[in-house]
């Protein structure tokens, strides 16, 4: 299958902090790829990256297969929605459509005059005075107008109230479920995610802690009821990912390698939400070892 | 990206040009009126004849009556001149300094340098374009300048005066394109509009004032004239010359009384003498000759030029580390 984005041990550095580091990932074509990760996680870090706003420091990032630092060519196949969906505020619909025809070799002007009239956000207004789910609708036209093969999102939804995130979400799936787009986007929250996407990618303190097709990710973890176990191995389990006890029972969540056959372990399904938090609360304990 | 860059500063472009234009109807009334009373006093007549003929009393009077004429009603004229100073600074505030810092600080950089043009175009045609146009503004306000100066500067203003000097010739574009180079480059720093404005405020001022106190003197060695001082008439207040320093000297070349100049009629016998000058003493003048006008405006001008050139460059090569 084609590969929308690869990193190789990717690492960017501010100063003497790495807001990303050893983080080797890969996204297929045609996923829906939501990135999590709390606030200062790399996130942000990891969408400049891929959209050539900043040089890795360290190995190596390719969309489609090509670096996309000042390289327009590889631009052309990315569209690109900043956090907080920054536009020139004076300009209208219109004049930003137009000024995208004018920087872009490829530049569909029709697709955001049909998505904008669709969600009913008004061509002829200066973006400063719209919404801001209205903002974030121009912002998004104005990248799907590029007919990227790849769409970035940082943290789309954040600024948005329930309502406009629903609506948001549901023309951008919409737009790329007809035309096979791959897109990468950003929340600190997975709940603005879990229906969308099919492809979850996380993050914490700099460090990938999870990356995968959604099915696989919830049919390879398991939560595990059973007697009190002091860290004895248990035959089908890969890795504990969390673990809680009681004096005669221990709760642990479990990536797995196959069917759990132990009588002892009562195996229950979890969400993704469940296993995303797991995740991000290893990569915090770690963290909190690192420090002490 | 032409037309990207026309409207995003289309706005600017229109109060420049209404400042401009505000300006002009303030100069060009005020310039005509000096040219006119210049005209009616005859005073290009009187001015030509004063270094060649050592004064007439008779010929003379009706000159410097008309000489302090004109003095006296155009010499409030040169506060308004001072005010024109600031021009290249504020084209530097206004123009130079959010080039850069506004789009980072809006963060619309992340919109710009995602689409199809390399930053490197992107900030050649902003660069270029900012650039032209402020390059129209300074010339059309350096030759105006030179335009109302003339009058004044010939009835006395000398044109290599501190402050005349700056605002005339070509040295006004040198410190505009100077003033904007700040600006960007300040912006790639500060990626804030207000500190880079200040930055540019205190950067274009520190360099002016250091430039033209201390080094512009410098830029040919200073000629000394001597000139005796029994029998002497006066040097012609309307040359023009920059004057560094001036004393009286005595016969052996050393300073007797700095800072004067002294004039004895040769009719006069023992007025040297009163003042405790020796024979062989002469008035000692440092000055800059005016006919460097335009070599001192071709050297300045090349100097804020090239700093501007430099900063701009530095400007490119930030801008390629920006997220």
């Amino acid at each position: 299958m084609d590969t929308a984005l690869e990193a190789g041990r990717l690492g960017k550095r501010y100063a003497r902090h790495w807001a990303l580091r050893e983080c080797s990932l890969r996204v297929p074509a045609g996923r829906i790829a939501a990135l999590v990760g709390p606030n200062g996680a790399g996130k942000s870090t990891l969408l400049h990256l891929a959209v050539g706003l900043l040089r890795p420091d360290a190995g190596s990032i390719r969309v489609f297969g090509q670096d996309p630092h000042g390289n327009t060519g590889a631009l052309a196949d990315i569209g690109f929605v900043a956090q907080e969906t920054p536009l020139y505020e004076d300009f209208t619909a219109e004049e930003l459509s137009r000024a995208g025809s004018k920087i872009n070799r490829r530049w569909d002007s029709e697709v955001v005059r049909q998505r904008l009239t669709r969600v009913g956000v008004p061509m002829g207004k200066a973006v400063g005075k719209l919404s801001g789910g209205q903002r974030a609708q121009v912002a998004l036209a104005l990248a799907l107008a590029k007919q990227p093969r790849l769409l970035l999102l940082d943290e789309p939804v954040a600024s948005l109230d329930p309502l406009a995130r629903k609506e948001f979400l549901q023309s951008l799936m919409g737009s790329v479920a007809e035309s096979g787009t791959s897109v990468l986007l950003s929340s600190h929250l997975l709940a603005d995610l879990e229906r969308v996407c099919d492809y979850v990618i996380v993050l914490n303190s700099g460090r990938l802690r999870l990356c995968g097709p959604v099915d696989d990710l919830i049919a390879e973890h398991k939560q595990l009821v059973g007697p009190r176990n002091g860290g004895t191995p248990i035959a089908g389990v890969r890795s504990v990912i969390r673990a809680s006890h009681t004096d005669r029972q221990s709760t642990l969540l479990v990536r797995t390698t196959g069917e759990i056959e132990d009588p002892d372990w009562a195996v229950h399904d979890v969400t993704l939400e469940d296993l995303v938090l797991a995740h991000l609360a290893e990569g915090a304990a770690e963290a909190v070892e690192v420090a002490a | 990206m032409i037309w990207l860059t026309w409207r995003q500063h289309r706005r600017q472009v229109w109060f420049t040009l209404a400042a401009l234009a505000a300006l002009a109807a303030l100069m060009v009334p005020t310039g005509l009126s000096m040219w006119g009373a210049f005209d009616d006093l005859k005073l290009g007549d009187c001015l030509a004849r004063i270094p060649t003929a050592p004064a007439d009393p008779a010929e003379a009077m009706p000159c410097s009556t008309a000489l302090t004429n004109f003095r006296s009603s155009y010499q409030t004229m040169n506060l308004v001149g001072v005010l024109m100073l600031f021009l290249p600074l504020l084209i530097g505030l206004f123009w130079g300094a959010p080039l850069v810092a506004r789009e980072i600080e809006h963060g619309t950089h992340r919109f710009a340098w995602t689409q199809g043009v390399s930053r490197r175009r992107w900030m050649l045609v902003k660069f270029g374009l900012v650039g032209a146009a402020t390059l129209t503004a300074s010339v059309a306000y350096g030759l105006g300048m030179s335009w109302w100066l003339t009058p004044l500067a010939r009835a006395g203003q000398s044109r290599m005066n501190l402050v005349a000097f700056d605002m005339q010739g070509i040295v006004p574009i040198g410190y505009t394109l100077f003033a904007v180079a700040l600006g960007v480059f300040a912006g790639t720093v500060w990626p804030k509009v207000l500190p880079a404005m200040a930055a540019t405020l205190v950067g274009v001022i520190g360099l002016r004032i250091v430039l033209t106190t201390l080094a512009r003197r410098h830029y040919q060695p200073a000629e000394a004239v001597t000139f005796p001082v029994v029998g002497a008439t006066d040097s012609n207040p309307a040359a023009g010359d920059w004057v560094l320093g001036r004393g009286v000297r005595d016969a052996s070349g050393r300073m007797v009384i700095p800072g004067i100049q002294v004039g004895c009629p040769s009719d006069a016998p023992g007025c040297a003498a009163e003042l405790g000058l020796g024979d062989g003493a002469y008035n000692w003048l440092l000055l800059q000759p005016a006919e460097r006008f335009w070599l001192f405006q071709t050297i300045e001008f090349g100097i804020y030029a090239a700093l501007a050139v430099v900063l701009l460059a530095l400007a490119m090569r930030r801008v390629r580390r920006i997220a």
